[in-house]
């Protein structure tokens, strides 16, 4: 082709330039070399920037700007060079086979098989206990790599700290008593004394709903869980332990923000809706002599999502 | 922080002279025969609060109550007839006349229209309530067949606003409660409020205040543009699906979080960029898919070659 | 060269050799080590230019400002879940008491010069970085790359795409703020439905029940030094892998199983790829300096386990198993005083590990299916292979429904429709999207098999009436820009040898014109 004889020979290369393959891909190579010399001195000026914003301890976004600017211009400028300015090629180089030849092949094969097995066949004891040494060390070695990591469950995912007579108290530790939520409130609440712990949280959170004036009956097996219009579920999902803390005051349905289960209040918290497989646990409630809200009984099953060990 | 103190001053200075001499009137044992009962603020909720330490009552009528953080205003009597009027024109024709309900329409057959209902009675649901109905642009409707009103431009002016609630209080003998509050934002905790609206309204609203879709069909609105007083009524009252925030939030509480919605959530700061919707990864997935994986495959497209 | 240049260049040589300090340097280096030979022929070595074949290095070059950026974030963040009262600029948390891990996450973004910054483009790198990987390996699929001899590099990209996951993932934890917090939750809900061995599994990961203590220890242990560790050392054996079998290639002109057409590594190919490094930090610098990302002081901190937010995604690679676990029935096994909790079993542990486990063995499977057991260095078109595209944009199709499944609340809200319908769709649709995408990618390729020169511009047919009345009909000559000049390939030159080697090698160069 006659334009790539008439081209300027590129100037990094110390080869003769008579072969076209030689030839940058650009052009006007004059032209791009200035357009990448903009690019670079841009990227100058930006990094430049970069250092007086981190120096005056400017905003992230002018940080960002003037240093992702500045590397964009120079993979640019970088890139144009390679593309344009560097000999255009293609050039091609021989692919040899990974294979070796029959004769290392066998060779090879033959070092592995007959050394190393008839080793092991003229030692046969020497062979098995190795193995077993190797064996035993693997399986006990489990033991401190694993075993101590953390407890066994026991029964921690069974029980809460539910107890009999438990006050029911809010976040901030103050009991609830009959009198504090109007209809359509619910606020999560936890047995007195363990309101302010991670791990008591995690298991025991109930949320607390009252949904009429007068006592309730969820299900059968609960004429007395839901004095005066209260209801305490588990606020556990039995999905995967999200909080449900979502509820809708007029469909009286408890929704898990995670993965949208929804589960009925007014019907012992069956679930009606998405993945949760089981109703949330109820906690009995009863009115004590002050007024208070306090707990009949734990839960009586275990509470959040399902395991092996869950009865 | 600033401070969004919705009175005009010389409401505000007629109010102080009025909570002073409620608060003299308390201490002159001026305790007449009320024929409405005290406001349940003053009751037992909230016990431990420096709740409702300003009570007025006028003619044994509680007409204001409430204290620093939030006060609670009953609309003026001489509102009522004006608000009979609005009320027919407007409201009626859902409500019914005596404002105490109609059942569901037959038109109405989602789960949450059969499970809920429709056409409320709204004999003592409180001014607030009515208020925040119609302020937010809820109220008149504009399908009485939604499964939810749509937040949209007001129809009603604040003044007719505040006559259709004070017509419907006359309704009942028993107090409508809450009264239109009014929230004081001097001296609120940011820090309080944060941390309350993570664990009372963010389960619903989202974390970033741009509400959400529920179930069937429902959904938590955008707190984007929520005025302060609307913010309070809607906790106080628990309008639609929203759970009633009553005796489990003092009014300091609900002033906290009423000063981290105005703020943060309705401005937030963003000092990362753009702040993208506030929708979390589903947002920032895109971005990164989209313009960041695509844009950088674009420029593949550019370093390599195509044949 | 000027006279001058050269009678320098002999007075250097004299001293130092004909190629100067650098010159001797390199024979210091070659005395004690012998690079010289191996070094001259990796300089040649040939990489193949098609822009598909860098898709690869959008991820290597993201993991580079992933390692860059983290070792920035190690500085300043405490894995402690002790508690502290923050005292800082943003007012919402001023005064509050939360982990040491929230805290001092919060304190590089505020407090830390360029901390935010370094934070939100560690985070677009990670997004960026597993997105890269996908279509990526997208690319190896649909064009048979994996084909023998590269199953092992297959499969070594697989794991790192795990890897890159499962990083992802932790490392998105650490900040110990609400949203994440949830996230750890459901992990723990995840490891515990796993039958027998679930509950001990978990208690050894958190050292006992959810919370614990020890869980950001660990998994900062895991974030910033065994995985990253794993991941180097695996992405240098792919490298290593691609080196060694040499990259594959399209067909074309001049291209054989027996040859590498390209550029040669040094300078060409090191000249565009490290440009191209520049360009993707500077890419995720711009998105890190625009685009806010994971805003944790919204999110506020985990302190109280009962906290929830609604619209709780993951990162978008987690994307398709929350969308799995949304969508999947509430199918619980329970019997003999035991659980098996199908609703999240299978769609969180059964399901990817099908998806993965199927990943692994394609390349056996295939070979197996076609009875191919050639080895492979030219590639296919995916329209030549209907089946196999067909499979992979089956896949493709299942895992996209997924992740569009985990953001059923998203669109339920802003289409106006029932979140409940939604989701009853979004089952129908997962379920239905593989036979689809099969068959639409199966009958596009052979559509697509039938048309000549697909893409290009169509030619005219000019017909013309002759002076006797008959009708011609004449093609168009091709369109000028379809037409370009291309050479053939050629050995790689040699720039230091002299004039009458580098004459020969052009000679068997020659001009060819072909349709793009």
């Amino acid at each position: 082709m006659s334009e790539h004889e008439h081209r300027e020979p590129v100037s990094f290369s110390r080869a003769k330039a008579t072969d076209p393959h030689m030839q940058p891909a650009a052009k006007d190579p004059v032209g791009m070399e200035r357009r990448i010399a903009i690019l670079f001195i841009l990227a100058f000026g930006l990094f430049a920037a970069f250092g007086a914003c981190y120096w005056v301890n400017a905003s992230a976004w002018t940080l960002g700007a003037t240093m992702g600017g500045g590397l964009l211009l120079l993979g640019v400028g970088l890139v144009a060079w390679g593309k344009y300015l560097m000999p255009k090629g293609p050039f091609v180089e021989e692919r040899h086979d990974m294979a070796s030849s029959s004769e290392d092949r066998d060779a090879f094969a033959a070092t592995i098989v007959e050394r190393g097995g008839g080793i092991v066949k003229r030692r046969p004891v020497l062979g098995g206990l190795l193995g077993a040494g190797v064996g035993v060390f693997s399986l006990v070695a489990i033991f401190p790599l694993l075993r101590s990591l953390g407890p066994n469950p026991g029964n921690t995912l069974l029980v809460t700290d539910w107890k009999k007579k438990a006050h029911l108290v809010d976040s901030t530790g103050r009991r609830i008593h009959v009198d504090d939520l109007s209809i359509g409130s619910a606020v999560t609440v936890f047995p007195k004394g363990y309101e302010n712990d991670d791990q008591a949280q995690s298991m025991d959170q109930t949320i607390l709903i009252r949904i009429a004036d007068h006592d309730i009956t969820t299900q059968k097996g609960r004429e007395t869980w839901g004095p005066q219009g209260y209801v305490a579920y588990s606020k556990l999902c039995t999905h995967l332990g999200c909080p449900v803390g979502l509820y809708e005051r007029e469909l009286k349905l408890l929704v898990c923000p995670c993965h949208q289960s929804m589960f009925d209040v007014t019907n012992g918290a069956i679930p009606n809706f998405g993945p949760a497989p089981r109703p949330l646990p109820q906690l009995p409630l009863y009115v004590d002599s002050e007024g208070y809200l306090r707990a009949q009984n734990g839960f009586d099953e275990p509470v959040g999502p399902g395991f092996w060990e869950r009865k | 922080m600033t401070h969004s103190l919705t009175l005009k001053k010389p409401v505000a200075v007629a109010l102080s002279a009025m909570v002073l001499f409620g608060a003299l009137s308390l201490f002159a044992g001026a305790a007449g025969a009320s024929p409405k009962q005290a406001p349940y603020q003053t009751g037992r909720y909230n016990a431990g609060t420096p709740n409702s330490s300003v009570v007025v009552e006028k003619d044994g009528t509680v007409v204001k109550y409430g204290n620093g953080s939030i006060v609670y205003i009953l609309p003026s009597a001489a509102l009522v007839d004006l608000g009979h009027a609005l009320y027919s024109a407007n409201c009626a024709a859902c409500h019914g006349v005596d404002a105490n309900g109609v059942p569901p329409h037959s038109a109405q057959t989602s789960y949450a229209n059969v499970h809920a209902g429709a056409y409320p009675n709204l004999q003592g649901v409180g001014p607030a309530a009515v208020d925040f109905w119609i302020e937010s642009g809820r109220m008149p409707a504009a399908a009485g067949t939604d499964v939810q009103a749509v937040r949209r431009p007001q129809r009603l002016t604040h003044k007719q606003a505040l006559a259709i609630a004070a017509f419907i209080d006359t309704l009942t003998t028993n107090p409508g409660l809450p009264y239109v509050p009014s929230v004081n934002l001097k001296s609120a905790s940011l820090a309080t409020g944060a941390d309350l609206f993570a664990l009372n309204c963010a389960a619903c609203h989202t974390i970033t205040g741009g509400g959400d879709a529920l179930a069937f069909g429902t959904y938590a609105p955008s707190l984007r543009h929520v005025p302060a007083n609307q913010v309070v009524e809607a906790i106080r009252t628990g309008p639609g699906n929203m759970p009633r925030f009553s005796g489990n939030l003092s009014d300091a509480q609900v002033r906290d979080i009423v000063a981290y919605v105005t703020e943060y959530i309705q401005h937030p700061t963003n000092p990362g960029g753009l702040g993208l919707g506030g929708l979390g990864p589903v947002a920032e997935g895109f971005i990164g898919l989209a313009l960041g994986v695509g844009l950088l495959c674009l420029a593949a497209f550019w370093v390599g070659e195509r044949q | 060269m000027t006279d001058i240049a050269v009678n320098t260049k002999r007075a250097k040589k004299a001293q130092a050799g004909p190629y100067g300090k650098v010159g001797q340097a390199l024979n210091g280096l070659d005395d004690r080590l012998g690079v010289a030979k191996g070094g001259r022929t990796f300089m040649d070595k040939i990489f193949p230019d098609h822009w598909s074949f860098m898709l690869g290095e959008i991820a290597l070059y993201s993991f580079v400002v992933l390692l860059v950026t983290g070792i920035f974030l190690t500085l300043y963040y405490v894995p402690s879940s002790s508690i502290v009262t923050y005292h800082g600029p943003y007012l919402p948390l001023d005064g509050q008491k939360f982990s040491e891990a929230y805290a001092s996450s919060i304190n590089l973004s505020f407090s830390v010069r360029a901390g935010l910054l370094m934070r939100q483009m560690h985070h677009w790198a990670c997004d960026i970085f597993v997105g890269s990987i996908v279509v990526h390996m997208c690319r190896v699929f649909f064009t048979g790359a994996f084909r023998k001899p590269r199953e092992l590099n297959w499969s070594i990209g697989l794991t790192l795409l795990t890897l890159a996951i499962v990083n992802g993932f932790i490392g998105y934890s650490l900040p110990d703020d609400l949203v994440s917090g949830t996230g750890i939750r459901i992990a723990y809900s995840i490891i515990l439905s796993i039958p027998v061995v679930g509950t001990h599994l978990a208690f050894w990961l958190f050292g006992g029940n959810f919370p614990g203590t020890v869980i950001l220890g660990r998994f900062y242990a895991i974030h910033i030094l065994i995985l990253p560790l794993v991941i180097l050392g695996l992405v240098g054996a792919h490298l290593g892998l691609l080196v060694r079998q040499k990259h594959t290639q399209f067909p074309g002109e001049g291209r054989t199983e027996k040859n590498v057409v390209g550029s040669p590594m040094f300078p060409i190919f090191m000249a565009k790829t490290t440009g191209f490094l520049f360009l993707v930090g500077g890419a995720i610098a711009l998105l890190g300096a625009f685009a806010q990302i994971n805003p944790i002081w919204q999110f506020g901190p985990y302190d109280n386990i009962a906290k929830i937010s609604y619209a709780v995604q993951p990162d978008w690679y987690m994307g398709f198993l929350d969308g799995a676990l949304r969508i999947f029935p509430a199918w619980s096994f329970h019997s003999f005083g035991y659980t098996i909790p199908i609703e999240v079993l299978f769609p969180a542990v059964i399901l990817p590990g099908i998806v993965f486990t199927l990943g692994y063995l394609w390349p056996n499977l295939e070979a197996r299916i076609t009875k191919d057991d050639e080895i492979h260095n030219l590639l296919d078109r995916p329209r030549d292979r209907p089946h196999r595209t067909a499979a992979g944009a089956g896949i493709l199709s299942l895992l996209f429904m997924l992740f569009i499944a985990s953001s059923t609340d998203v669109i339920a809200n802003y289409m106006h429709i029932s979140l409940n319908e939604v989701l009853i769709a979004m089952r129908v649709l997962v379920l239905v999207s593989p036979f689809i995408g099969y068959a639409v990618a199966y009958y596009i390729c052979k559509e697509l098999q039938g048309v000549e020169k697909a893409g290009k511009r169509k030619t005219h047919n000019i017909v013309t009436r002759t002076a006797t009345g008959e009708y011609v009909t004449v093609a168009a000559p091709m369109n000028v820009n379809d037409m370009h000049a291309e050479l053939h390939a050629v050995p790689v030159p040699n720039y230091i040898e002299d004039d009458a080697v580098a004459a020969s090698a052009s000679s068997t160069a020659g001009v060819r014109t072909v349709d793009r």
